[in-house]
C-alpha cells in the first residue's frame, strides 16, 4: 500500500494515498475479469496472466482518468482485449492453438474418461477455432458473456455498447459459430 | 412445405430470439412433426454446446501471486529513471577516453620527434644523405652519425648523442613511414635485429634449379606396313 501510495505521481500525499487505496480496491476484483478476458482470446493460462498484468499496469498509468469503477472496468476489458489480440497476432496462429487448446483441456478435465477426454480435446479446439474466426467486435461479446454471472446488460457496460447491439452482436455470433460447429456435433444442418 | 418454412426459424428459437407467435406456432408445429422437433432439438443443443465450450475456454484464475508481481511491476516502473541523453553516457565516456589516449600518444610521438634528431634531419634539408645512403637507393637506412665540424645543428646532435639513438636517413616521401618505424623499434614493438636479418636473407641471390624434361618414348616403326607397331587398325 505504502509503495504503491509512493509511486503514484503527485505532490499532495493525501491525494496518492487515496488513489492508491482506489487503485487497491480494483486490484482485489479486476484481475481476475482482465485474465478470462486474456484467456478467451488467447487460450493460454501464462500468457493470459502476462497480458492481464500488462493491462493492470497500463490501468494504472492512466488511474487518475479512471477512477470510475464502471468506467475502470470497460476500460480494462478493452485494454485487454487489444492487448491480447496484439500479442496472438505476432505469433504463429496455428501453432499455439494446436498446443494450447490441449493444454487446457488438460488442466480442466483431468478426471474425464479417456475417450471422453478425446472427445472434448477436438471439441473445444473446434470451439476455440470457431472463437478466433469470428470478427473482433463479435468475439469481445461472445467472450464477455461466457464469463460466468455476466448478463447481456453488464456486458454491455463492459462492451461501452448499447444492450440492443450486444443482443445481436451475440445471436450474430452463436449462429456463426454454431455453423462452424454443427459438423461437429451432428451431421445434420442446423436451422 | 410447412417444414421449409419452419427451418428458418430453428436458430432463432434455439437462441431465444425469435418472435413469441412465430416461437409458438413453431412449438405447434414441432409436436407435430418429428422432423422439425429433432431439427429444433439438435440447434438447441448445439448452441448449448457453445455456450459451454466458450464457457471453459475462458473459466480460470490468474495465479495467487498476480497481485504481488503486479505490486513488483509498479514499483520497478516508479524508481526514478535516468533520463534519455544518460543512454549515451557510456558512448561519451568511451569517446573520451579514446581522445585523450590519442592526444597523449600524439604528444608523445612529438616529444619524441624532438628529441630523436633522425626527425629533424630527414624534415630539413639539412641532413643530405650520405654517399653510403645515396648507394643505398630508396631504403632507409640506419648508420651511426658521428660529429663533424660542418655539422649545421650542434645542439640538437649533442642531444643526440645523450640518448645515444641511431639517426635515419630518409628519402623524400618517406619520412613519415620512417618516424613510424622508428617509433616502433624504440618502443621495442619491432625488433631491428630481426628487421635486418630479414633484409639481409632478401638479399641473396635465388637459387634457380633447372628443370628436368624426360625425353618422349617414340615407338618405333613396323618395317612392313610403315606404321608404328601399336597403331590402331581399321
Amino acid at each position: 500500500m505504502n509503495a504503491l501510495a509512493a509511486s503514484f505521481p503527485g505532490s499532495a500525499v493525501s491525494h496518492d494515498e487515496s488513489l492508491a487505496r482506489e487503485f487497491e480496491q480494483r486490484l482485489a476484483d479486476c484481475p481476475k475479469l482482465a485474465y478470462r478476458v486474456a484467456l478467451g482470446v488467447l487460450h493460454n493460462t501464462a500468457e493470459a496472466e502476462d497480458v492481464a498484468q500488462e493491462a493492470m499496469l497500463r490501468a494504472y498509468r492512466n488511474f487518475h482518468r479512471l477512477r470510475d469503477r464502471e468506467r475502470f472496468r470497460g476500460w480494462l476489458v478493452r485494454s485487454t482485449f487489444r492487448l491480447a489480440l496484439d500479442r496472438i497476432r505476432s505469433k504463429n496462429r496455428r501453432e499455439r492453438h494446436e498446443t494450447n487448446a490441449m493444454r487446457t483441456i488438460e488442466g480442466t478435465q483431468r478426471e474425464a474418461s479417456v475417450e471422453s477426454l478425446v472427445a472434448s480435446r477436438e471439441f473445444e479446439q473446434q470451439v476455440a477455432r470457431a472463437l478466433d474466426a469470428l470478427p473482433e467486435k463479435l468475439r469481445i461479446v461472445m467472450v464477455l458473456a461466457a464469463i460466468k454471472g455476466f448478463n447481456t446488460r453488464e456486458v454491455s457496460k463492459l462492451a461501452g455498447l448499447p444492450e440492443g447491439t450486444v443482443k445481436s452482436r451475440l445471436f450474430l455470433a452463436r449462429k456463426k459459430m454454431a455453423e462452424s460447429l454443427q459438423c461437429l456435433v451432428k451431421n445434420t444442418p442446423v436451422g | 412445405m410447412s417444414c421449409q418454412k419452419y427451418s428458418g426459424w430453428l436458430t432463432d428459437a434455439a437462441l431465444g430470439e425469435l418472435r413469441a407467435d412465430c416461437e409458438l406456432e413453431l412449438l405447434v408445429h414441432a409436436a407435430e412433426c418429428d422432423a422439425c422437433r429433432e431439427a429444433l432439438n439438435h440447434a438447441r443443443e448445439v448452441h448449448q454446446f457453445i455456450d459451454r465450450g466458450v464457457e471453459s475456454l475462458v473459466a480460470g484464475e490468474p495465479s495467487p501471486n498476480f497481485a504481488t508481481n503486479l505490486r513488483r511491476r509498479i514499483a520497478q516502473e516508479s524508481e526514478p529513471q535516468q533520463p534519455p541523453w544518460m543512454a549515451w553516457a557510456p558512448v561519451a565516456a568511451g569517446a573520451l577516453v579514446l581522445a585523450l589516449v590519442l592526444a597523449i600518444t600524439v604528444a608523445h610521438l612529438q616529444v619524441h620527434s624532438e628529441v630523436n634528431p633522425s626527425v629533424d634531419s630527414a624534415m630539413a634539408p639539412v641532413s643530405v644523405p650520405s654517399e653510403a645512403a645515396k648507394a643505398s637507393a630508396a631504403s632507409p637506412q640506419i648508420v651511426k652519425r658521428t660529429e663533424s665540424k660542418h655539422d649545421p645543428a650542434p645542439g640538437v646532435r649533442a642531444r643526440a648523442a645523450t640518448t645515444a639513438l641511431p639517426e635515419i636517413i630518409v628519402p623524400k616521401g618517406q619520412l613519415s613511414a620512417a618516424v613510424r618505424l622508428s617509433a616502433a623499434i624504440v618502443t621495442g614493438r619491432v625488433d631491428g635485429n630481426q628487421l635486418l636479418a630479414a633484409e639481409q636473407e632478401y638479399g641473396k641471390p635465388l637459387e634457380v634449379k633447372p628443370i628436368e624434361i624426360a625425353p618422349m618414348e617414340i615407338p618405333a616403326l613396323d618395317t612392313a606396313t610403315e606404321k608404328p607397331a601399336n597403331s590402331i587398325q581399321f
